[in-house]
């Protein structure tokens, strides 16, 4: 690889690792920590290893058929299962972005103790205005490497000293005794957050337009797996903080500022001024993600025009979609609803929407028209199938638990 | 469709704060606020220990005291079951007078001797560790 290849590997790879966090990691990963200590800690590894064999499946499609997944979605499944996919997306995309803009505005206020509506309202018009005037690399960048304060939960996780021995432990698979319906709950929140498939859909978009062929395929699959294995490092991070700091005490982490208060423990004010920073980029980062995903998901179905590297007048309904979506989160968050809550319930929906945004990547993927020699190889099939039943069972018992489990509250 | 209704119901019913208060609901209640309390403080202890911002210490203790508010309000006012109610009823009032305090603490956020006083005040009242 010529050294600019490795620079922009390298650059990707740090805008993934502070890009990976979203609303949905940060609670789950703490509550489950807070919860459960490290005994959650397994799933981490397994929902990072799923995103990572889907993301790189994704990609390679993309690369090599210069196709996103909805456009695989709507000529795979036909009309009526593509409606019905692209449904379950929107209205999971929706509450995703009203969480996360609800997440930015959190931070905003706990940096500058201004009206929580009038930062919702600056953080939509802001997002609005980056969007339309900054060119996308300099989004990622701007986002990925603002969300690299993140890392220092990472700092705090090894500054808190935790139990190695149960933290290894943590990593075998096993089924608590102690309530065992609100682990099996965290279990699937935990999942759902690291395979939203918002993530999906916005990689495999950013594949087609950033022209990705045949020879970028090394690329995509050091990006999927490098970049998502680090950042999934946050997740463990999150979760040592929660079990070290919030468990040990008795604390419930219901707000996102109490999350902060995990870093300030062991850092003091510097590593509580990061963490907000840390969390106002994340946030910030995956509301970009998320609106854009919303855009391209109904650009993709309905054949319009789409891409980020237009000028907004050049792809009109695809710009008038994001502009929309922003406009219908503004409307459920400015109601006064709670961002964590629509946090859970939005990774809890995507759980339940997992299979349909999954199994046409994995159709398209070994479809010898669309992939030529570059269909899925045995391993891939593996895990392909093994994480398909995985997500299927997710699928089914994500509500009834969350039913059962009172939203995580029992 | 009605299925889809009795779901939808459910749904509707999961995270709802009301009804009577049975035994389950009382444990949960003030586990809940026992979690206020050991948040209040770590949260008062930092300010004491100047270890957090102004906004910060205000706008989280603000957060705290309206979810130990709604708490008071709610356990203060629902029907109980049988048997439970002095029990509900006091642990309205504990739930009022933490989110008095941490009213208190969203007031001053650098009064510092303040601030330590009411960090030891949340630790004995929520039993934190």
């Amino acid at each position: 690889m010529s050294p600019k290849v490795l620079l922009n590997l390298a650059l990707g790879i740090l805008a993934a690792i502070g890009g990976f966090v979203d609303i949905g990691d940060l609670v789950f990963n703490t509550a489950a920590g807070a919860t459960f200590g490290y005994q959650l800690m397994w799933v981490i590894p397994v929902g990072v290893l799923g995103i990572i064999v889907y993301s790189e499946m994704s990609g390679r499609v993309a690369a090599v058929s210069g196709k996103a997944v909805f456009d695989a979605v709507r000529e795979r499944t036909g009309f009526g299962a593509g409606l019905t996919a692209l449904i379950a997306s929107e209205v999971v995309n929706l509450l995703t972005l009203s969480a996360e803009i609800g997440g930015v505005a959190i931070a905003l206020q706990l940096l500058s103790g201004l009206p929580y509506r009038v930062l919702l309202a600056l953080a939509i018009v802001g997002l609005a205005v980056v969007l339309w005037i900054t060119q996308l690399e300099w989004i990622e960048r701007i986002f990925g490497y603002g969300g690299l304060c993140m890392l220092v939960f990472a700092v705090a996780a090894v500054k808190l000293g935790p139990n190695w021995t149960q933290f290894g432990k943590g990593f075998i698979p096993h089924i608590s005794q102690n309530n065992p319906w609100l682990y099996l709950y965290f279990a699937i929140g935990l999942l759902g957050a690291a395979m939203t498939p918002y993530e999906v859909y916005f990689y495999s978009s950013g594949g087609v337009e950033d022209r990705w062929s045949v020879q970028d395929l090394g690329l995509n699959r050091a990006n999927a797996i490098i970049g998502y294995a680090l950042g999934g490092l946050l997740s463990l991070a999150l979760m040592i903080v929660g079990a070290a700091v919030f468990l040990r005490h008795g604390i419930n982490p219901e707000h996102l500022g109490t999350i902060a208060l995990g870093a300030e423990q062991p850092l003091g004010k510097i590593g509580l001024l990061l963490a907000i920073v840390g969390i106002f980029f994340a946030v910030g980062g995956a509301s970009v993600d998320t609106v854009y995903s919303g855009a391209y998901n109904l650009a993709q179905f309905l054949g319009w025009e789409w891409g980020r590297y237009r000028h907004p007048a050049g792809a009109p309904r695809f710009t008038m979609t994001w502009l929309v979506l922003l406009v219908m989160a503004f409307g459920i968050v400015i109601t006064g609803v709670d961002p964590v809550m629509v946090t859970e319930y939005a990774v809890i929906f995507s759980a339940v929407a997992l299979p349909l945004t999954y199994i046409p990547i994995l159709l398209v993927a070994n479809d010898r028209e669309y992939m030529g020699a570059n269909t899925n190889g045995r391993l891939a099939n593996i895990l392909g199938v093994l994480y398909l039943i995985v997500i299927l069972v997710i699928a089914v018992m994500a509500i009834p638990l969350m039913i059962i489990t009172n939203v995580g509250q029992n | 469709m009605r299925w889809v209704g009795l779901f939808l119901a459910m749904l509707a019913l999961t995270g709802c704060n009301g009804g009577t208060v049975g035994r389950h609901a009382l444990t949960n209640d003030a586990a809940t606020i026992d979690s206020i309390n050991c948040e209040a403080w770590l949260l008062s202890g930092a300010v004491a220990r100047n270890r957090v911002t102004t906004y910060y210490a205000r706008e989280q203790a603000e957060e705290l005291a309206i979810q130990a508010g709604n708490f008071a309000d709610a356990l203060a006012h629902r029907p109980t079951a049988a048997g439970l109610e002095p029990r509900v009823r006091a642990k309205a009032k504990d739930a009022s007078k933490l989110a008095s305090r941490l009213w208190r603490l969203h007031d001053r956020p650098t009064d510092r001797d303040g601030a330590r006083t009411l960090a030891a005040t949340f630790k004995q009242a929520g039993s934190c560790s």
